[in-house]
């Protein structure tokens, strides 16, 4: 597209710089404040036939708005004024080419105006297509290889070696390995790592192993190395025989998390307003509200704590929206489990109620099948459903509130933005009793392909399989993600 | 009849010192790329480009050619959406 304008808006901005179409757009395209709201709320119609469009346009030379439904033409031939502003979209028309012209200059002023006014309206930043700038521009050219990626691509799945009994480990990196947003941060090479070429980094490892899966071939990997590694931070995982996927997968949490913060990741990363901000916090960290209420005052004193996986009990509930619905119901304490009030100074009977006060990127949930007891351990195969699409928003903790007081606030507009749907992309599986017992997953590649990976095995399958299977680990993701209105 | 336009107009006013016209725009704007809408609209306009490749293609050609096929592939689902939040917030506002 030739963003040069043409030689009549260059004359005009000669003669009158940006000014004329800075105001235009400030009041009337993209309203950057209350005042310009008013204006536009009473001024925009055409000033021939009175009506709000078709497609209202306002003359650049003398603000003379008009619809383009024959009298913005009439107003630009009689006055011989050439240049008028599309009001929806803020796109200059030139008579004289007789087509929307595009400036280079103009369009950032709109950029700005745009990100001036989301802000002003609570909206996120909008969406803008990815352009390259001039060093990925010449990358690109310098890189003449290009690798077409189809819907049916089967790039990115490699099987996993058995290292005796890892297979726990093998479902968790094929777990990681399909997290769209932590793809996206390996494979753009976001981790910096301060102690390069050091083999002591859990994220450097990682980051080798997304090459690993991208690089095209199909042989069965060996992770011999990223094992050790963990091995060496998480002491209590060390040893072959069998883990349990959930710790595994909360403990090589932690060690990246450790990794990315421990000044290995540069100052990009730090604490902001204490929680952290590595690339492990920003995709699994949500944060949990917990409300105890005095049952004699009723006063209720709220605590919030980050959480990377949600443990559902599974006896009773037959669905993963029933065990979270248990999960988020408020439940008497009893006369056993006295709370001290701060409000009666005293030892009172209370209700506690969990929900969610935000929500993480991936959202995991663990089915607590296992059982350990003093007296037995023991493995509950009971079949729990669960939906590919979910909806987080009944567990969250502004929708109880909201069902407490009785307004509904999902159409008010402050809520309209108000998403939390979430899609699932990869399940773990635990096959066989406690003690003799296989792990496997499900992994989604690309929307709507599933693929069964077990160990160096990888086969198609289909979402009724994954659905219908006795799932331990489930992964969700959320289904729309939100832009940070960064404004430079 | 005049009175109907009257009313539209006061509400639509009204949309637009709020900002809600905008925050409307803006959720309908993210529902049709969501559903894939824009991107059959951009195939839309390459195929149109290239059918004229010989002569030269303006804003309004293309608007014309495009328009009907692309109002035609929006999903039913969006404009109920849309039509329903629009509806209940126009409801739920009170008189000023
Ligand atoms: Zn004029
Ligand atoms: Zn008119
Ligand atoms: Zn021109
Ligand atoms: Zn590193
Ligand atoms: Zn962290
Ligand atoms: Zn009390």
């Amino acid at each position: 597209m030739n963003d040069n304008g043409c030689i009549h808006l260059n004359n005009f901005k000669a003669a009158k710089g940006t000014n004329p179409y800075k105001i235009v757009h400030a009041f009337f395209v993209s309203c950057t404040s209350f005042e310009a709201r008013r204006y536009k709320a009473t001024s925009c119609l055409c000033f021939t036939c009175g009506q709000p469009g078709p497609r209202m346009h306002s003359c650049l030379h003398c603000i003379y708005f008009a619809c383009y439904g024959g009298h913005i033409q009439e107003h630009s031939k009689s006055k011989k004024h050439f240049l008028y502003v599309d009001l929806s979209y803020g796109n200059i028309f030139c008579g004289q080419c007789q087509d929307y012209i595009y400036d280079r200059e103009l369009t950032e002023i709109a950029m700005a105006h745009k990100l001036k006014q989301a802000k002003s309206l609570g909206i996120s930043m909008p969406f803008m297509p990815w352009l390259p700038n001039s060093n990925e521009a010449m990358a690109l050219r310098r890189l003449r290889k290009r690798r077409l990626i189809s819907v049916h691509t089967t790039i990115g799945l490699r099987g996993l070696q058995n290292l005796g009994s890892t297979c726990f480990m093998n479902c968790i990196v094929q777990t990681l390995i399909h997290t769209p947003l932590l793809r996206d941060y390996f494979l753009g090479e976001k981790h910096k790592c301060k102690a390069q070429g050091s083999s002591k980094c859990l994220v450097c490892e990682v980051s080798k192993l997304f090459q690993e899966f991208y690089s095209g071939a199909k042989t069965p990997l060996t992770l011999h190395r990223l094992l050790h590694l963990i091995w060496t931070h998480a002491r209590h995982l060390a040893g072959y025989e069998q883990q349990d996927a959930h710790e595994f997968f909360i403990a090589t949490l932690d060690v990246l998390h450790r990794h990315c913060m421990n000044g290995v990741e540069g100052n990009v990363e730090k604490p902001e307003n204490g929680r952290c901000n590595c690339i492990i916090d920003q995709i699994f960290t949500g944060g949990l509200q917990s409300d105890v209420v005095c049952t004699s005052c009723s006063g209720v004193s709220t605590t919030i704590d980050p959480f990377w996986d949600i443990s559902l009990d599974v006896a009773g509930p037959g669905s993963l929206q029933a065990c979270l619905e248990r999960f988020t119901r408020a439940e008497h304490l009893g006369s056993a489990a006295k709370i001290k009030c701060s409000n009666c100074r005293a030892y009172r009977e209370s209700t506690k109620q969990l929900t969610l006060e935000t929500l993480p990127i991936v959202a995991s949930f663990h089915l607590k099948r296992f059982e350990h007891s003093s007296q037995i351990d023991r493995k509950i195969s009971a079949f729990v459903s669960f939906p590919a699409e979910l909806d987080m928003t009944p567990f969250m903790s502004s929708h109880r509130r909201a069902v407490d007081v009785g307004v509904d606030n999902n159409n008010a507009p402050e809520g309209l933005f108000e998403d939390n749907r979430y899609s699932l992309f990869a399940v773990v599986n635990h096959l066989g009793s406690l003690d003799a017992g296989h792990y496997t997953a499900y992994v989604r590649q690309m929307k709507g392909n599933w693929f069964k990976c077990d160990d160096h095995m990888i086969t198609r399958a289909s979402l009724r399989e994954v659905l219908d299977s006795e799932g331990y680990l489930l992964f969700y993701h959320k289904t729309v993600l939100e832009y940070d209105c960064e404004v430079s | 009849m005049v009175n109907m336009t009257v009313n539209n107009t006061i509400a639509h006013q009204r949309l637009i010192l709020s900002g809600d016209r905008e925050r409307f725009k803006e959720l309908l704007r993210r529902r049709l790329i969501e559903c894939g809408w824009r991107d059959q609209v951009r195939v839309l306009c390459r195929d149109a480009v290239k059918e004229n490749e010989s002569s030269n293609v303006t804003f309004d050609g293309l608007v014309s050619k495009v328009t009907p096929r692309a109002r035609a592939l929006v999903p039913d689902t969006v404009k109920k959406e849309l039509l329903q939040k629009i509806k209940t917030h126009l409801l739920t506002q009170k008189e000023p």
